[in-house]
């Protein structure tokens, strides 16, 4: 239940942000949609190029989350559900593909498999694989750790109870499949198919990179604004993309409202089966091959004179991107990083206290502000961006990129936070009163000493989203705060597909540094 | 001597009533019970008492002094919840000594040192001396629940509220604990305002027992007089259909003995 909201000073700090969710998302897309006004939208919706790209999108997208979700399912069963061992360093390889950039996995996929990829010529593959199966290949390959993270998750929590009830009644194991994981999986499932696809149709890292004529609506919607300025039939399409993101984030919210908390009576008993277990294994090592196959790739290639008429090792591409800036780019992009990572989270942490711990009606109005960035797509977020900052002054600074870093990547570690505060004791502030202990002192020496995890947690979310982000920050970087990974796309577009290795490899680098200081980190704080 | 006068106390939430014109007297040292249904204001009463809530109509008078629009650090009273509300960051010890060093009522008078030795001793009384060390979640609820009413009484306050501190403790460690609480308050002579679901734990405790229901008192009498002399027929059902179910459960008990 709500409560309605007395007024304290409390209010008045909620109503603050929510007036900063105002600026910060909602005009900025009211603006962007306000432009359809201006556009003949029947013109650019109805036009041959659009509803090819429409049509190709939605196929190669709806392909990718078929194999990505259920490559995912497959491998959550083999980690979850199995005794093999290691889970903890499987599951830090198979998470890799999300520390860099969707576009450097078309990059590997291209080195692989494109018309000089070295597989292709092993094999003598003529053309190389781009278009449709690049592009599917490509978006399995970034999308599907993250689906598989939302199942190995589900799985893990699954109740053990009714499967012991199904076996004292003899169920046999396929129709416990059916009477029970399946229906258990129906509701994480929607969520998880709807959050991968709308991961994949909004992106156009990869489309880019290995999609050749194989066109798609992000990278319409790129090249219309970037190419040639076209803000509106940007905006049109750019509303197109906002549909698929919305319903995902709906269905997120229904299923998180209900039975999703379930209550585990029992963990679930994992049986003895050295067969299964050897499956699982294979399936694991067959995966794992699979994502460090692009990224070795890449990393390799970043080190090799010109492929592949110049095979010697040397430090030709890191001299040429260094050349060209990267040093500069990496110190841009690592302080948008540290930056948002540090605003970010207090920002988050900040709304979270207000909504998680107070349950008030205007609470929920800023809960629900605050998950917003959920349905919205970088390049969406980046275009409403430009339209709406355009004559402000921040527009071309730092500024405008931490703030659009922090607002595209806030509903998670948000929800993290809220998630955190929500199960930490309600009566703490209560205490405090009635012993005379403010609320801020209890906050800093009780509150988020127990959030610690969480903290660090999503500072490292912030930090590593923001070394390989395009999506947003394209439109709005300019030569003086262009972030590192902008480079690929500089790159590629100059056909120097060794020095975006190079910069590809240096944000992983980067990536995997900060991972590591979030593990020592957070061993260190367990309270 | 009264130590608290509460006189018509009206609380409303949303236009909906939770409290009409509750007024009663709680004796300087006394044990205070509130029974009643879930839902019925038992809660919303402690809270305007101690004063996380404040009521629409009414005035508290402690100590002969109206306390009514006085911020809850003011009051001088301490609070237990069922659910604990230790600070699980901290040790046991640094649970209570936390406490005695940032309680706006305690703040300043204790050194580090004395702190300490005064959490100790609190500690010792309450027989968590050997889990000092501990964190919160290393205890069972019904240590936890100790280091709780150790913290609470450390500071010293005139009167403590309880909102159902043992609901969610099981059976053995409940008896135990109503006994030592019962030991406490004899020792300190803190008064004590305690709500409970258990109609048999309120007799044991009690001096006296409030029943109550949807916002308004049926009855505040020993224990003795309550069941003697219900002043009404709401608490004459109340009392009895506890005595019900205890002879129920103890025929049943008998059936099964016999069908052995
Ligand atoms: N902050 C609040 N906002 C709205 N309604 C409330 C609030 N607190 C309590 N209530 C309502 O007031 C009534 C009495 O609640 P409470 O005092 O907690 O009852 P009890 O403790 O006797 O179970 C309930 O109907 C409850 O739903
Ligand atoms: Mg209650």
């Amino acid at each position: 239940m709500r409560i309605r909201e007395k007024w304290s000073p409390s209010t008045a700090l909620k109503i603050l942000l929510c007036i900063f969710w105002l600026f910060a998302i909602i005009l900025p897309l009211i603006r962007m949609l306000s432009t359809m006004a201006t556009v003949d939208v029947r013109a650019v919706i109805t036009a041959r190029k659009f509803s090819k790209a429409l049509r190709q999108s939605l196929t190669v997208s709806f392909t990718a989350t078929v194999i990505a979700v259920a490559l995912s399912g497959l491998l959550s069963w083999a980690v979850a559900r199995t005794n093999i061992r290691h889970k903890t360093i499987l599951n830090t390889l198979i998470t890799v593909p999300m520390l860099i950039p969707s576009i450097s996995h078309g990059m590997g996929l291209v080195i692989i498999l494109g018309a000089n990829g070295w597989l292709s010529r092993f094999l003598g593959l003529e053309g190389g694989i781009y278009g449709f199966w690049g592009i599917v290949i490509g978006s399995v390959m970034y999308s599907f750790p993250v689906a598989y993270l939302m199942l190995y998750d589900v799985l893990r929590y699954e109740d053990g109870a009714p499967y012991e009830a199904a076996e004292v009644m003899g169920l046999t194991a396929q129709n416990r499949f059916f009477a029970i994981t399946l229906p258990y999986l129906r509701k994480p499932m929607i969520s998880v198919v709807f959050a991968t696809f709308t991961m994949i149709v909004t992106d156009y890292g990869v489309p880019l990179m290995v999609g050749g004529k194989y066109m798609t609506l992000p990278v319409m919607m790129y090249q219309d604004v970037i190419g040639m300025l076209d803000f509106g039939k940007g905006s049109v399409i750019g509303m197109i993309l906002l549909i698929p993101a919305l319903i995902a984030c709906i269905l997120d919210m229904a299923n998180r409202d209900k039975g999703n908390a379930a209550f585990v009576a029992r963990p679930y008993l994992i049986k003895k089966s050295a067969v299964r277990d050897n499956i699982a294994r294979g399936i694991c090592i067959f995966v794992i091959v699979l994502v460090f196959l692009p990224i070795a790739s890449f990393s390799i290639l970043g080190f090799i004179a010109k492929y592949p008429t110049d095979m010697t090792l040397s430090l030709k591409n890191a001299a040429q991107a260094i050349h060209m800036g990267a040093i500069r780019y990496l110190k841009n992009s690592l302080i948008i990083a540290l930056v948002v990572s540090f605003l970010g989270t207090a920002l988050a942490i900040f709304n979270a206290y207000m909504t998680a711990r107070s349950r008030t009606r205007l609470s929920y109005v800023l809960h629900l502000m605050s998950i917003t960035s959920l349905a919205i797509p970088g390049i969406v977020l980046g275009l409403a961006y430009v339209m709406f900052f355009k004559s402000t002054p921040i527009y071309g600074t730092f500024a405008m990129l931490f703030l659009v870093n922090s607002m595209h990547f806030f509903a998670s570690p948000y929800l993290m936070a809220y998630n955190t505060f929500g199960k930490i004791n309600d009566n703490l502030e209560n205490v405090g009163a009635a012993m005379g202990i403010g609320r801020w002192t209890i906050i800093r020496d009780v509150i988020l000493p127990q959030a610690m995890g969480t903290i660090l947690e999503m500072m490292s979310y912030f930090f590593i989203n923001c070394m390989m982000t395009i999506s947003a920050v394209s439109f709005l970087a300019n030569v003086r705060n262009k972030p590192l990974a902008l480079m690929i796309t500089q790159f590629e577009g100059q056909m120097q597909l060794e020095c975006a290795a190079f910069v590809s490899m240096l944000i992983l680098s980067v990536n995997v540094v900060m991972k590591y200081i979030l593990f020592v980190m957070k061993k260190r704080t367990t309270f | 001597m009264d130590k608290l006068i509460i006189k018509n106390l009206t609380k409303s939430f949303d236009g909906t009533g939770v409290l009409h014109n509750v007024s009663f007297t709680v004796r300087d040292g006394e044990f205070l019970s509130i029974l009643g249904p879930s839902g019925c204001g038992k809660t919303t009463i402690l809270r305007i008492l101690i004063g996380l809530e404040s009521a629409d109509s009414g005035e508290i008078i402690k100590d002969g002094v109206n306390i009514t629009t006085l911020p809850a650090a003011k009051r001088k009273m301490g609070i237990v919840f069922q659910n604990y509300a230790l600070f699980e960051n901290m040790t046991v010890l640094r649970n209570v000594e936390y406490a005695l060093l940032k309680s706006a009522g305690t703040k300043g008078e204790y050194s580090r040192k004395k702190a300490a030795a005064k959490a100790k001793e609190m500690l010792e009384l309450v027989g968590l001396s050997e889990h000092l060390d501990k964190k919160p979640r290393q205890l069972s609820g019904g240590q936890q629940q100790r280091v709780a009413i150790a913290r609470t009484l450390a500071l010293n306050p005139d009167v403590i509220l309880f909102d159902e501190p043992m609901s969610a403790l099981d059976v053995d460690t409940r008896l135990s604990l109503r006994a030592e609480l019962k030991e406490l308050q004899k020792r300190f002579g803190t008064t004590m305002i305690y709500i409970t679901h258990d109609q048999e734990e309120a007799y044991a405790l009690s001096d006296r027992i409030m029943v109550m229901d949807a916002g308004v008192i049926h009855q505040l009498d020993t224990p003795h007089n309550l069941i003697d002399r219900p002043a009404d027929d709401y608490v004459r059902n109340f009392v009895i259909r506890n005595i019900n179910i205890k002879i129920n459960s103890l025929i049943q008990f008998a059936r099964l003995e016999d069908n052995k």
